[in-house]
């Protein structure tokens, strides 16, 4: 009996974990979804100023516009988390995992190729929810007989990229919080709480937000798009705000190594 | 060859294995029994690297299993027939193991060939019988070609073709070199496939021994003998050692003698027998008999 066994690499197991995504039906229709969903929820944004803002299209700066559209980029952020939480919980909860270890032994390089997998996935998915919803709210200020937004324009620029981020971050995140909780529940509660905290550290008093927003991946996310206002506690420099985001990752992530390694399955 | 060295699971205080040695050997079907909870799972899983030993090892070819360049091709398992995403294809199943480990999609075709499952190969598993499911799970256990497979109580489900294919897939393998490790709890089919047998309760090696060797050890195997004069052959046979206690239809039954060393004796002492028979005790029998006392889950 002759067959090709090659060693497995990490360009297989990252093979083995896009066909876990691609070979279900489910996962297509998800990520279809989720990229209309942030484009529809994107443009309503942008065309309900009015009602939010108390100001139509015609009154509001360009990039008030733009930005609106691109909270669509949110959304996409939030339905990774879900998408990433459930795809992985699930290997886990059908016991699939013990064939794949079976397979591919070393946890920390099936770890590894996941958290690869899935910053490919991230990334392919946020920019093409970055570009349909920019590209929407030029249209929208196109057919609103307002200038359209420049590429050329470094603000911009940094902007997009800085949007762009976003969705990645937070799929990452999650994919290592499934390995610290092993549930979906648990990895979707914890990525949406590091999402949403900001918010409620806020409703504290200004020194707690001194020591906290900083130290929070919102103030990078912030300062990379260069949406942080001059002045607020989240305003970090790009090198800050990349290690920080690079720790946020990094340290969930030796947490769901340490855990995934340690505890049987 | 793979090597269980001082093998040992607690789980918080509870011993699952208890400093378990022995080889799994090549060319043979080793069957692994013992009762709910005497740790063949957990044994199996450790082999695995699933679970991880609260002490020992398991060495295979010198190295540990997550040290192995190409698991698949050493060891190839059935652990849990469930242990699948239900909405996936057995096509789509086995085509994902085999991109993590470099395997052609040819093989894939000739495991699903090899398994019966090339009609419904396309159809998603949640739709399967646990029978088509043991088969998906051996399909993929024999995948990288291994030179070990281990199945985990691979009978259940499976109709009596489905049996009578895996006993026969089993021997085959065993006569192809490979070392075939079986837990079942029916003890029939152990005894059809089997030549070596571990027993294993409360986390504890009981016996590691061929059935040959383990009938003759048994309780339940004897001599049956009848004769003109059973009173004095079963005196001259206590002289010899033999242990014997009444059978029925005024018969003896005598252990720890041969039976030709009783023809013998019968010659010199001008008895006539009627009746001598060798009762071979079941492996049903030998378990209960190996593993009496030692069961932690017990119907009254």
């Amino acid at each position: 009996m002759t067959i090709n066994n090659r060693k497995s690499s990490l360009r297989n197991l990252i093979k083995a974990e896009y066909q876990k995504i691609a070979f279900l039906k489910s996962s297509k229709i998800f990520l279809i979804a989720l990229i209309v969903a942030s484009l529809m929820l994107g443009l309503i944004f942008a065309l309900t100023t009015n009602v939010t803002q108390g100001k139509a299209i015609s009154e509001i700066p360009p990039i008030d516009v733009i930005s609106a559209c691109m909270l669509g980029v949110d959304v996409t952020a939030i339905m990774l988390i879900i998408f990433a939480a459930i795809s992985n919980a699930k290997e886990f909860s059908t016991k699939l995992i013990h064939v794949t270890l079976a397979v591919t032994p070393n946890r920390k390089r099936l770890f590894l190729s996941k958290l690869i997998t899935y910053f490919l996935l991230g990334t392919v998915i946020s920019l093409i929810v970055t570009a349909l919803t920019f590209l929407a709210g030029q249209l929208i200020l196109l057919a609103n007989g307002r200038p359209m937004v420049s590429l050329a324009d470094p603000f911009f620029r940094q902007f997009i990229l800085g949007t762009l981020f976003m969705p990645v971050f937070y799929c990452l995140l999650t994919v290592a919080a499934i390995f610290v909780f092993r549930s979906g529940g648990g990895a979707i509660t914890f990525s949406l709480g590091i999402m949403f905290v900001p918010a409620l550290v806020k409703m504290f008093s200004q020194s707690i937000q001194k020591i906290i927003l900083p130290l929070l991946p919102q103030a990078s996310l912030h300062s990379l798009s260069g949406i942080a206002s001059k002045g607020s506690y989240e305003i970090l420099g790009i090198g800050a705000s990349i290690l920080l985001i690079f720790m946020w990752i990094g340290i969930t992530s030796l947490i769901g190594t340490f855990q995934f390694v340690r505890k049987d399955v | 060859m793979i090597e269980l060295k001082n093998l040992t699971k607690v789980y918080k205080d509870k011993v699952v294995v208890d400093h378990l040695s022995l080889d799994i050997k090549p060319g043979i079907v080793t069957g692994f029994l013992g009762p709910n909870g005497a740790g063949k799972s957990t044994t199996m899983r450790m082999i695995l690297n699933l679970v991880k030993p609260s002490k020992g090892e398991v060495i295979i070819d010198g190295k540990h299993y997550i040290d192995l360049d190409q698991p698949i091709s050493k060891i190839g398992a059935l652990i849990d027939a469930d242990a699948l995403n239900p909405k996936l294809t057995a096509l789509q199943h086995l085509q994902l193991i085999a991109t993590a480990s470099g395997i052609t999609s040819s093989r894939v075709i000739e495991m699903l060939e090899k398994t019966g499952l090339e009609k419904v190969r396309n159809k998603q598993i949640g739709e399967y019988s646990l029978g088509m499911k043991q088969r998906l799970g051996i399909a993929a256990a024999l995948l990288g070609n291994p030179e070990t497979i281990i199945l985990d109580e691979p009978f259940n489900g499976l109709d009596v073709d489905g049996i009578k294919w895996l006993r026969d897939l089993a021997k085959d393998l065993a006569k192809e070199g490979e070392a075939v490790l079986v837990s079942s709890h029916l003890m029939s089919e152990m005894q059809a496939i089997a030549e070596r047998i571990i027993v294993l309760a409360q986390g504890k090696l009981l016996a590691d021994m061929s059935v040959e060797e383990i009938s003759q050890k048994s309780y339940s195997g004897y001599l049956r003998i009848k004769s003109e004069n059973n009173s004095k052959l079963e005196d001259l046979l206590k002289k010899n050692g033999a242990y014997i206690s009444k059978g029925e239809e005024a018969s003896l039954q005598v252990r720890n003698v041969q039976s030709e060393k009783i023809g013998i004796l019968a010659k010199e002492n001008y008895i006539a027998i009627f009746e001598l028979t060798k009762v071979q005790p079941s492996l049903e029998q030998l378990f209960l008999e190996l593993t009496e006392g030692k069961v932690d889950y017990k119907s009254k």
